[in-house]
């Protein structure tokens, strides 16, 4: 370093040097600009959102696999078989009305009678006093080009998405698993899978598909699957919820978001859109925007639901469960009026299954990490990681600011002074000597102040482990106690930083230099872990980010009757700041995680009970981590802003 | 006519020649036919030719093949495996497999052999690689890439079939395999080139690489042995008998009365095949206990036969699809069998009948062509009784329909019942069997199809790039207990981890007993893991093997083109022992003789992908790499900036330790100077008092008061020990 040099060489260089250090440690940009900085990144980073659905920052789709080669192959799915599937979905619709036992067995049937070796796995799960339970029966059509080495699945859950029995979707699996069994193309075995529930059966059979033997616990009990195939190249899902009298529909909506936003290669999306949309005439939807004008509004509509689903990191569909098993999946739901009927979805299926037999190795040619804007719009990594970096640069930007101010002794001239002289007067002077020369320097400014980190690391790394408990309490107690629970912790967690203020400044007697640190180390925290989760999913870390804007900017409020305020300002002054400071703390309330959470409820008009329900049983059966980013980082970081808004109030009046 | 004479003389002189020294020899082939369940056809094509010895140290060829005959002369292989393998034998509903499953081999291609040492280590390898070139270049088949890492050295897996002679010396067994490998027709021409009819006429006119590749299970196999014949030439040709033995014995058929003169059948046959296998076990390998030594074998006794076998099963409805018209469209609304029982039956509404009854077929639909002419080489003599295709149908219950010309002549099935004989007509007629549609629904087989050996799966479990898991099953669906060898060749990039090996039993009370085991670790690079075990698998019961491995990372240049596509692992091959006289299921002794008497029945699994961590080869690959190194960058100088505390030198405060080291060293360096002047004069004084006595002289250096030299550091403590 050039200040290292020995003092024996030349001084002026030295002199000078020092006089840059100085003027940099002084320097009102280190000084002042953070907060503005970091607000800066906030906009940006929200603006930047807002640009995406743009031409110039956004793609057409393309096929990247050149082994795919969608929709080069004429399609025979028809003629006969149309009369085939009609009386399968009778068949489906009388089983409807069966007993489960019955309906296996006539499911089970059907199969073999079809030719193929047929199995069923039953599955119980236990989350928050509810039983999820049900079997799931499924079929192995041995590709005759094939090796037991690689695999692809046909689903139709018994009961889609929304909890109506998925009539035609079965009865067209079916129906395609009798025609592909004809066929001698298949260099990949086809599996024929009917889980009993599009969320929790699809996820038990893949767990169960990867997995040696399953362990009965308590809360989970999966049977083991007696037949498989090799490992999983794609899986198609079908949701096709027409009667045994049929029902013609207009477009078809691609579901894709997998368990923590994982995404399917963005290779099988296109596939599917073009095979649809160029070979068989069918108009494609992303999230479930039918009338998609490819406007503005509408590609900015369509992303945000993407965003919005992707951040919840639920389950969308039978498909989801598939992505945590690097195994690509989409649904092909159906939906509105219109003239396409349930051949042409079977044409696309078998187009669909043509391409990804075609696939020499697995999906990996195209994006993973994608947003759509509608069905042949998307946006690559590249172009939308940025607003979410920026997100946790603003939190990183704000922790260096506040480390840096915690390093230096406070400046606390005790008038204004009126002038240049005066406030020299007003500062100590220290000589600086160096060889030759000497130096004036303000005191405060050579003298380097010890941070005192023990007290502020360890309420830190307190506080992110408190996190477990509301976190453990909202996914094992009983679904009765789960509003209650949550009420509790919506209260707790506005007073908590008030008692932790007064444990810390009071009793602990912390300074303000360690209250700047405590925030400086959890802000630090919580944008590492931003930075880290928006490679993984981009929108959670998005979204937690937005919501937790203020934790960069909260500053210890300052009392209007301390002893410093009442000599220098009048009753109004102090009302008025009195009246910004309840303002101040009641947005930070507002963006609790807890009122978050009802805010959310009342706008998408669920029950508080059922969200909480699902995100116990999606934590619990799929791992999806939602809860714990939101229990385990953005609320300890919200207590600690709360701690460091409401530290000086506490501060013993000196 | 001068010309003529001279021209005839080298002909005449090679006639004479060929005369005088017929290589001996002998060819037959024979296609083994039968439905099974499912509407497939099992048709196992059977091509035997031998030379004596003698003969094929000569290089005199007649019915072996040269090409093959030379590659295995300058290797020294004494003894050669090839097998050539598609798809999978569906053992739950076609039961066991033919052949007791020796000749079959894992998916894409596998080879053993035993190959003759001089006790040199390395000779073996060479000749090893030689083997596996040039069957490479004669079998277009990537066999070449059967190095190091993909041979091994299985200990009790295989055992020779032929008889070897003391005089070959060491024979080693090397084995390998080529999981990846996809089978296609270019394997299938150079197979039957070898033939000595060259898939023109005969049987093997049925080969087209169209139907043969569009089979559900394929396998084609050579094998290359030594037999040696106390006798002459049996009636019967080997391996019909071995067929024929096998396939009735594996079950357990010997319950009812209405069999016995078939079992006698069988073991005169049986007897005569263990009187031969038995010996040649007695002869080098300890294993027979019979005692039927006959003594050594003469040289001409023995002769070297090669055995090429084509087994397959075929989708019938697939396979007669016309060539001209493969597609299959739906059928036309009024070919379809409707259900009309259905309550919602109607002109649009369907429900597809399930089948009943036969499929019709015939030879000549199924395989594209009907048999062209025959491949009878030696004339009609002394093979009357040699019949070319056998057909399995229940009898009287099928129909059958073939050509009525004259030279057919179906064997009187006497003892095999359900089996009936053809031979192909001898002038050079087209030969087809026809069996019609029977639309009556059959019973029930009375029969159940035969119980395979072992029910044997083997799958990859796990998710992830790191660590995954080997999870197999067997079942023994028997009422006695099995030992089986299971022999593991793993790639080296996946290691196990052996600690995790388990073996847990289920459904029996007796535990599974592991007796032996033989494991070779991996090398890098140079070696895969061999792993085989020796197992007893008690009676109906399911025995469940797992290990956890890792997976390697592989050096850039070493992933293939197809990286993403994951790496094949080559299937497990289990050996299910012949059971013994001192077993404790004491079965009949008769059965028990039967079955002690083969090599046991061998089945494989199928071959696995193992995904690997694969990089993104390709341009974001490039850009993140790029990304990282800027951020890096940009991150290592801020974080230097960051955490340095810049001061002034002057300002740089002293550490701790080293004040106290200071006080220490000026405390030490104190108490020196105060003890010195004390030391000083009791050293004076001795001196004074040595010197007194002595004299002076000598130690002038020695009472020199040391200069006050405690350096700067480490002067002080020689000092503080000096005194």
């Amino acid at each position: 370093m050039p200040l290292r040099t020995s003092s024996k060489g030349s001084s002026r260089v030295n002199i000078e040097t020092v006089a840059r250090l100085l003027t940099i440690r002084n320097s009102p940009i280190l000084l002042r600009l953070p907060p503005f900085v970091s607000a800066l990144c906030l906009v940006v980073g929200i603006a930047w959102l807002f640009i995406l659905p743009l031409n110039e920052y956004s793609r057409q789709t393309y096929v990247s696999e050149n082994a795919i080669l969608p929709g080069q192959v004429h399609t025979y799915f028809g003629g006969s078989e149309h009369n085939v599937f009609r009386a399968y979905r009778h068949e489906v619709y009388q089983m409807a009305q069966w007993s489960q036992a019955d309906r296996l067995a006539a499911i089970e049937g059907i199969m073999r009678d079809i030719g193929l070796k047929s199995a069923r796995q039953p599955y119980r799960y236990t989350v928050a006093g509810e039983d999820i339970q049900g079997t799931n029966v499924y079929a192995l059509l041995q590709g005759p080009r094939a090796d037991a080495t690689e695999a692809m699945v046909l689903m139709a859950a018994w009961r889609n998405f929304d909890g109506e029995i998925n009539h035609s979707g079965v009865a067209l699996a079916l129906t395609m698993a009798r025609y592909f069994k004809r066929w001698s193309i298949w260099s990949k075995d086809i599996i024929i899978l009917i889980p009993a529930d599009s969320t929790y059966g699809s996820e038990a059979w893949v767990s169960a598909y990867h997995s040696t033997a399953t362990e009965v616990t308590a809360w989970r009990n999966v049977s083991e699957l007696s037949i498989k195939a090799g490992a999983l190249q794609a899986a198609v899902a079908i949701d096709y919820p027409v009667g045994p009298w049929g029902h013609r529909f207009d477009k078809l909506d691609i579901l894709y978001d997998g368990i923590n936003g994982a995404l399917p290669n963005l290779d099988l999306l296109n596939t599917a859109v073009s095979i649809a949309s160029g070979q068989m005439g069918i108009g494609c939807s992303i999230h479930g925007v039918a009338a998609h004008s490819d406007s503005y509004q509408d590609r900015l509509k369509t992303l945000a639901r993407g965003v919005m689903t992707q951040s919840a990191g639920h389950a969308t569909g039978p498909h989801s469960a598939f992505m945590p098993y690097h195994v690509d999946a989409i649904t092909l739901k159906t939906v509105g009026d219109g003239w396409h009927d349930e051949m042409s979805l079977g044409r696309t299926t078998e187009s669909i299954f043509r391409s990804i037999n075609n696939l020499l190795e697995h999906l990996h040619q195209s994006f993973f990490f994608y947003i759509l804007l509608n069905a042949n719009r998307f946006v690559s990594i590249g172009n939308y990681l940025p607003a979410a970096m920026l997100m946790a640069g603003n939190f990183t930007i704000a922790a260096l600011a506040l480390w840096l101010q915690s390093g230096r002794a406070p400046m606390t001239p005790t008038t204004k002074p009126a002038d240049t002289a005066s406030k020299l007067d007003g500062l100590q002077l220290e000589k600086v000597k160096l060889g030759d020369a000497v130096v004036l320097v303000p005191i405060q400014a050579t003298k380097p102040m010890i941070r005192h980190l023990f007290l502020p690391v360890l309420a830190a790394l307190a506080v992110h482990l408190f996190g477990v408990l509301p976190l453990k309490a909202l996914v094992s107690l009983h679904r009765d106690y789960l509003t209650l629970s949550l009420q509790a912790i919506a209260l707790a967690s506005y007073l908590l930083p008030s008692l932790l203020s007064i444990l810390l400044v009071r009793t602990l007697s912390a300074s303000t230099q360690q209250i700047q640190i405590l925030q400086s180390l959890s802000l630090l925290l919580l944008s590492a872990v931003l930075a880290t989760l928006a490679t993984l999913n981009f929108s959670l870390a998005f979204v937690v980010g937005v919501l937790a804007w203020p934790l960069a900017f909260v500053r210890p409020l300052f009392n209007p009757f301390a002893a410093s305020m009442t000599l220098t300002s009048t009753n109004l002054h102090r009302s008025l700041l009195l009246a910004g400071q309840l303002l101040v703390t009641a947005l930070y309330l507002a963006l609790s995680p807890a009122t978050v959470l009802y805010i959310l409820t009342r706008y998408f008009d669920t029950s508080v009970q059922w969200t909480l329900l699902e995100m116990a049983k999606a934590w619990q059966i799929q791992g999806v981590y939602t809860a714990l980013v939101v229990w385990a980082i953005w609320w300890p970081a919200w207590i600690v802003g709360g701690v460091v808004l409401t530290s000086s109030a506490w501060k013993p009046r000196s | 006519m001068k010309l003529a004479t001279l021209l005839s003389l080298p002909a005449a002189l090679a006639a004479l020649v060929i005369a005088s020294t017929t290589p001996s020899g002998d060819y037959n082939e024979h296609l083994h036919l039968k439905p099974l369940p499912g509407g497939h056809l099992y048709a196992g094509f059977n091509f035997t030719a031998t030379t004596s010895l003698h003969d094929y140290d000569s290089q005199h060829f007649r019915y072996f093949p040269r090409s093959l005959a030379q590659i295995l002369q300058h290797s020294h292989t004494r003894e050669l495996h090839l097998r050539f393998a598609l798809g999978r034998w569906d053992e739950e509903s076609w039961g066991s497999r033919p052949r007791d499953g020796r000749r079959e081999g894992g998916t894409g291609v596998e080879l053993w052999a035993w190959v003759e040492g001089d006790g040199d280590a390395g000779v073996v390898d060479e000749r090893w690689s030689s083997l596996v070139n040039s069957l490479s270049g004669l079998f277009c088949a990537s066999l070449n890439f059967i190095d190091g890492t993909k041979t091994t050295r299985p200990v009790l897996s295989f055992e020779p079939e032929g008889v070897h002679r003391e005089s070959d010396g060491r024979l080693e067994l090397l084995h390998g395999t080529l999981p990846h490998e996809v089978v296609c027709t270019e394997n299938l021409t150079p197979f039957l080139k070898l033939l000595p009819c060259k898939g023109k006429a005969g049987i093997s006119s049925l080969l087209d690489g169209h139907k043969v590749f569009d089979a559900t299970w394929q396998t084609m196999s050579i094998d290359v042995r030594p037999v040696c014949h106390r006798t002459a030439p049996r009636e019967h040709d080997i391996d019909l008998v071995d067929t024929v033995v096998s396939s009735n014995v594996t079950t357990a058929p010997f319950q009812g009365g209405s069999n016995i003169t078939h079992v006698q059948n069988i073991l005169r046959y049986a007897a005569d095949l263990t009187l031969q296998s038995n010996h040649s076990i007695t002869q080098h390998y300890t294993l027979a206990d019979d005692g039927s030594y006959l003594g050594p074998f003469e040289d001409e006794d023995c002769h070297l036969e090669i055995q090429q076998t084509v087994d397959m099963v075929l989708d019938i409805e697939r396979s007669m699809r016309p060539r001209d018209d493969p597609i299959p469209r739906p059928p036309p609304i009024e070919q379809l069998e409707c259900d009309a029982g259905k309550s919602y039956n109607s002109h649009d509404t369907c429900y597809p009948k399930p089948r009943e009854g036969h499929r019709g077929w015939s030879l000549s639909r199924v395989f594209g062509q009907s048999v062209k002419g025959n491949c009878h080489l030696d004339g009609d003599k002394d093979q009357a009784q040699k019949y070319d295709v056998s057909l399995e149908v229940p009898l009287g219950r099928r129909t059958v329909d073939i050509p009525p010309a004259t030279s057919i002549t179906q064997s009187d099935f006497d003892d095999l019942e359900d089996v009936r004989q053809y031979r192909l007509p001898s002038d050079s007629q087209d030969f087809d069997l026809t069996l019609p549609h029977q639309p009556v629904p059959q019973p029930p087989p009375a029969r159940q199809e035969q119980l395979p050996p072992l029910y044997a799966s083997r799958q990859i479990t796990g998710y992830g790039q790191e660590r995954g898991s080997m999870h197999t099953t067997l079942r023994n669906p028997h009422s006695y207990a099995q030992r089986v060898v299971y022999l593991e060749s793993l790639p080296w990039f996946l290691r196990p981890y052996m600690h995790t090996l388990k073996v847990e039993g289920h459904g029996s009370d007796s535990l599974p007993r592991l007796e032996k085991m033989y494991y070779t670790p991996s090398i890098d690079r140079q070696r895969g893991t061999q792993l085989e075990l020796l197992l007893e698998i008690p009676a109906q019961s399911t025995v469940e093997m797992t290990y956890d491995f890792e997976k390697a990372v592989l050096r850039y240049t070493e992933y293939p083109p197809d990286a993403n596509r994951g790496f094949d692992v080559a299937p497990a091959v289990i050996r299910v022992l012949p059971l013994h006289h001192n077993t404790t299921t004491k079965t009949n002794s008769s059965e028990s003789r039967l079955l002690a008497s083969g090599q046991g029945q061998y089945l494989r699994t199928t071959s696995l992908l193992l995904p690997l961590p694969t990089p993104d080869f390709s341009m974001p690959y490039n850009v993140i790499i790029l990304t990282s190194t800027v951020i890096a960058l940009g991150f290592g100088s801020i974080f230097n900036l960051l955490v340095r505390q810049f001061v002034l030198v002057e300002e740089v405060p002293t550490s701790p330790l080293a004040e106290k080291v200071r006080a220490v060293v000026a405390r030490v360096r104190e108490a020196v100077s105060e003890l010195r002047p004390v030391v000083l004069a009791r050293l004076k004084s001795v001196r004074e008092g040595v010197g007194s006595a002595k004299g002076g002289g000598g130690g002038g250096d020695v009472q020199e008061p040391m200069s006050d030299g405690v350096g700067a550091n480490g002067g002080l403590k020689p000092d503080g020990k000096g005194r």
